[in-house]
């Protein structure tokens, strides 16, 4: 196993280091190409202007409306909920979301009051102290629970229907889920190189983290359904 | 008082100290977002709710109920009802939480999994019936057996209460054989010339092989030297055998159409009757998709599936007989290697297939990439991505690639393969029956005759090797189609419908309550009065359910609580074609038919006379544009027909409501798509067509409304303020502020221009 994850390791490094390198190679063509033809140059920074004044005034017209953290504290209710004091508000009930929630699940957070409407954005999770982080992160993370697929004990195709029976849990706290999927084709979906959801009948999603890591038998099992 | 408790919960909950006798109901859940996994029962009783945590160690779960052996508890919570607040479910990602609401102080009480919101949702309607003193069950559909009685195995689709395993297949192919009865004597004849066909085949070989080398070309055979009489007769068996062969494949094709006619029909007539809820809902949307597939299916089946297992198992057994006639030993030899060729067929077969249905996928993947790009061609130019759209299509393109060349190469080495594996089995037979013939056990011609059936045998082995895989597809199909045909309608007219002399219009909305998904309600608690003859306006962002409440009144659903009457009767008691006839909707959803536009017109009244059309046409300002048309009122419209603009297709359903002449009018957005000149001129047909009737007006622009009586403002699925445009100026809310923001975006319009 720690060979493999090395050998991934490696993969990757590769990977990088072929990247900078293409990256380098393009580089020095667009340097030579500008030192040769000057009015490619123009062309390009002219381009580059228009650019940049379309962002700048994207940027002007609409505001993000981050949340100045520094007026903002987050606490737990009573009740459970989580609540925000912000600007002088109270706010006894806030929902947060994620606007990435596969790939940058701890960036560009929506907070939003009980009737849905957003309050403002946090730009990433790091800008906040860390107990305030936590708690932040704890209301997030119940939002976007999702148990975790361990193990995939036993796959039955009976007319249509996928019939899983799965081991899955959190935090190392493993229990058998049977399930039923169906339209497999839709239900089984990657999100993205190395990560798979499995939506089954009942609506519940169940997350395999990292196919690469789950073991020869599992992934033999699911492997007629990955696409 | 009705109840619901199932008993491994009673005992749970009695091991607390709770008096179960006044327990009333009880639910069964996960932790949801706990780390660990418990099992969660959440019961009440008039006064209070317990939540009762632990572990089910269960002994069995096959078998009709879920038998608990042991249940560990960790901890009860325990709510006074009366502490409580308004309880609603709250949907996250995965899982779903139970809210108890109240001024400052609200709780999460109860996590769980996603799948069981539609249980948390019945237990919150059954504590609303008990504050409010209603039987506690009312509106709320216990025993939902999730598990099949049978084996166990949970049910794929909970809705749909169908255990894949456990299908009753035999009557379901019973039930589809009937459709056979029809044509009895067709049958008859398919079944005689297939009975035929098949015994002059079995015996073409013992003619050709046995009876030639045998008795004729043997010295001392009965008919030693008449080659050419003997030649006539092998002849004269396969010729026959074919003749009758083309003759039940004859009658076939002439009956299997027929019968599948009849089941479409079925099907189609069956979709007529069936409520508009039923085709949006999640579990027969799917349902509908599929019934194309399943009538070829069935077809298939007819074609193909009945004949083939009549002729194969008819084979078959003569095959073996005449075999164990012929010669016992050789005929045992032959039917084991059989099987064992079958199932390496079947090995590679499942190799193939996998490879083929990831063809398929990657293909359909193309497809519709290549249709999405088409499409959205003007966007792809527009931004410039038409590299990036070759890219996408190379990336699974060579995925398929990929696919494809293994699924070739598998072909290409396991077809041969069994080939030689099937020739094996003729050498072994060879070897032992030579050996035979040299020892006089048996002739030259019996060998020849058992390799022949050997080959022979093939066909129907291989055939059984998957017919019952097939045989549950087909069942599966039959029983969706059943399903769609044997569909109860949510909306069905009621047992003695009220038939009103006239309708005048008063309609009085009392505390609706709907929902199309168990925990999302659309309308919550509404009520409105509209009196005859008048025209109310309502307002409200999307989404709020202005166009549930026109579906509502219309009955094309029915509501979830509360009542909605016409003239004072509910409309669940009116006759439903009274109804229907009554109540005219102009909606922002258009749709034509394929036909002219005159039949178009008319789907409201077909014995409409020309001149009706006519006038309804000049009413909805539509007959200008029409006789602008080459055709007139004879051009085509609908798919492939001529394309109407937005504003021509809204003037023809006027038209079509005009000729309805309903006594009560629902405008839902009618205009809302339209430029300022055509709704101007949509307004004067409408307001032709307002005269007299009472009319509800849906509108986003508030110009609309000018004319109306009153208007109401829906808001969260109630009406948040009711009165007249004056009335309601003049109280400066929600309706003020819409109003406020149109006039200023007219202001500044008026300003630039």
């Amino acid at each position: 196993m720690k060979r493999k994850e090395d050998g991934n390791k490696n993969g990757k490094r590769l990977k990088e280091e072929w990247f900078s390198f293409m990256d380098a190679a393009v580089q020095e063509k667009k340097t030579s190409a500008t030192s040769t033809t000057s009015t490619t140059a123009q062309v390009t920074e002219k381009q580059k202007r228009i650019e940049q004044k379309s962002a700048s005034s994207l940027a002007d017209a609409i505001d993000i409306g981050w949340l100045d953290l520094s007026k903002a504290e987050f606490y737990v209710t009573p009740g459970g909920f989580t609540g925000l004091r912000y600007d002088g508000k109270d706010y006894n009930r806030i929902i947060l979301r994620r606007a990435l929630p596969i790939k940058h699940p701890d960036e560009y957070i929506s907070v939003a009051d009980k009737d849905n409407k957003e309050i403002g954005m946090i730009r990433s999770l790091l800008e906040l102290s860390e107990e305030q982080r936590k708690i932040v992160q704890a209301e997030l993370d119940k939002r976007y629970y999702c148990p975790t697929v361990y193990e995939v004990k036993s796959v039955k195709d009976k007319l249509g229907y996928v019939y899983f029976e799965l081991i899955i849990g959190r935090d190392g706290v493993k229990y058998k889920k049977n399930c039923a999927v169906k339209d497999v084709s839709k239900n089984i979906r990657m999100l993205d190189d190395d990560k798979l959801a499995i939506f089954d009948v009942d609506g519940n999603r169940y997350i395999v983290e990292s196919l690469s890591k789950l073991d020869k038998k599992s992934l033999k099992r699911l492997e007629p359904y990955l696409f | 008082m009705e109840k619901y408790l199932p008993d491994y919960m009673i005992s749970a909950f009695a091991a607390q100290g709770i008096d179960t006798s006044e327990l009333i109901y009880a639910i069964h859940t996960d932790s949801g977002s706990d780390s660990e996994n418990l099992d969660v029962y959440t019961a009440v009783d008039k006064e209070n709710m317990y939540i009762l945590y632990g572990t089910e160690k269960v002994v069995k779960t096959t078998g009709a109920r879920r038998i608990v052996a042991v249940y560990e508890p960790t901890k009860i919570e325990k709510y006074p009802l009366s502490q409580l607040g308004e309880l609603s479910c709250e949907r996250l990602l995965s899982t779903g939480r139970l809210i108890s609401e109240k001024e400052n102080n609200s709780k999460i009480l109860l996590v769980f999994s996603i799948g069981y919101l539609s249980d948390v949702d019945k237990l919150i309607k059954v504590i609303k019936n008990l504050r409010e003193g209603a039987p506690p069950l009312k509106d709320v559909i216990v025993d939902e057996e999730l598990f099949c009685p049978k084996c166990g195995t949970r049910y794929p689709e909970p809705e749909r209460k169908l255990c894949p395993k456990c299908m009753d297949k035999i009557s379901i192919t019973r039930r589809l054989l009937s459709f056979f009865v029809h044509y009895r004597k067709k049958v008859v004849i398919i079944f005689i010339t297939m009975l035929a066909g098949s015994i002059f085949s079995i015996f073409s070989p013992l003619v050709g092989s046995k009876f030639f080398i045998d008795e004729v070309l043997t010295e001392g055979g009965g008919f030693y030297g008449a080659v050419f009489a003997a030649v006539c007769l092998i002849f004269f068996v396969r010729a026959f055998g074919v003749a009758l062969n083309i003759l039940y494949s004859y009658v076939l094709a002439k009956t299997v159409p027929w019968i599948v006619q009849d089941l479409k029909l079925k099907i189609f007539e069956a979709m007529q009757r069936l409520s508009v809820g039923f085709y949006t809902s999640k579990r027969t949307g799917s349902l509908m998709n599929r019934v194309n597939q399943d009538a070829n299916n069935i077809y298939w089946f007819f074609v193909d599936g009945v004949p083939y297992v009549i002729v194969n198992v008819l084979t078959f057994t003569g095959v073996v007989i005449l075999m164990c006639i012929l010669n016992f030993r050789l005929a045992i030899v032959c039917i084991t290697i059989i099987p064992i060729t079958v199932g390496f067929f079947r090995i590679l077969w499942s190799i193939f297939r996998k490879y083929h249905h990831k063809n398929w996928i990657y293909r359909s993947q193309l497809n519709s990439m290549v249709s999405d790009s088409v499409n959205g061609q003007r966007v792809i130019k527009a931004f410039a991505r038409e590299d990036d759209e070759a890219q996408r299509f190379s990336e699974v393109g060579n995925k398929q690639a990929a696919v494809d060349i293994r699924a070739i190469n598998t072909g290409y080495t396991a077809f041969p393969l069994i080939y030689l594996f099937m020739f094996f089995g003729q050498v072994i037979v060879t070897i032992i029956g030579g050996r035979m013939v040299l020892e006089g056990e048996i002739t030259l011609g019996t060998l020849l005759t058992f390799i022949s059936y050997l080959t022979m045998l093939y066909g129907p082995l291989e055939f059984m090797s998957w017919v019952s895989n097939w045989w549950a597809r087909c069942v599966d199909s039959a029983q969706r189609v059943f399903e769609i045909i044997d569909a109860k309608p949510d909306i069905t007219e009621p047992e003695n419908p009220v038939i009103l002399d006239r309708i005048r219009g008063d309609i009085e909305i009392k505390g609706v309550k709907f929902e199309y998904d168990p925990a999302t309600p659309v309308l919550k608690g509404l009520d409105l009065s509209i009196k005859a003859g008048t025209m109310l306006g309502i307002v409200g962002k999307t989404g709020v359910g202005k166009t549930t409440l026109a579906n509502l009144i219309a009955r094309l659903y029915d509501v979830t609580e509360g009542s909605i009457t016409i003239d004072g009767v509910d409309v669940r008691r009116l006759s439903l074609s009274q109804l229907r006839k009554s109540v005219g909707i102009v909606s922002q959803e258009i749709y034509l038919f394929i036909g002219t536009i005159a039949d178009n017109i008319r789907y409201a009244r077909p014995d409409a006379s020309m001149e009706d059309v006519i006038r309804a046409a000049k009413a909805a300002s539509a007959h200008e544009f029409i006789m602008m048309l080459p055709d007139g009122y004879e051009t085509r419209v609908g798919a492939g027909g001529h394309d109407l603009s937005g504003g021509e297709k809204q003037r023809l359903s006027i038209a079509r409501t005009i000729l309805q002449d309903p006594d009560i009018l629902i405008l839902d957005e009618a205009t809302a798509a339209m430029d300022t000149e055509t709704e101007a001129s949509i307004q004067k047909a409408l307001s032709n067509l307002q005269k007299g009737r009472t009319t509800i007006a849906i509108a986003h622009r508030l110009s609309t409304l000018r004319d109306a009586d009153a208007i109401a403002v829906i808001s969260d699925g109630k009406v948040v303020e009711y009165g007249t445009h004056k009335e309601l100026m003049e109280k400066k809310g929600e309706y003020h502020k819409l109003y406020s923001i149109q006039l200023e975006g007219l202001k500044i319009i008026n300003m630039e221009s």
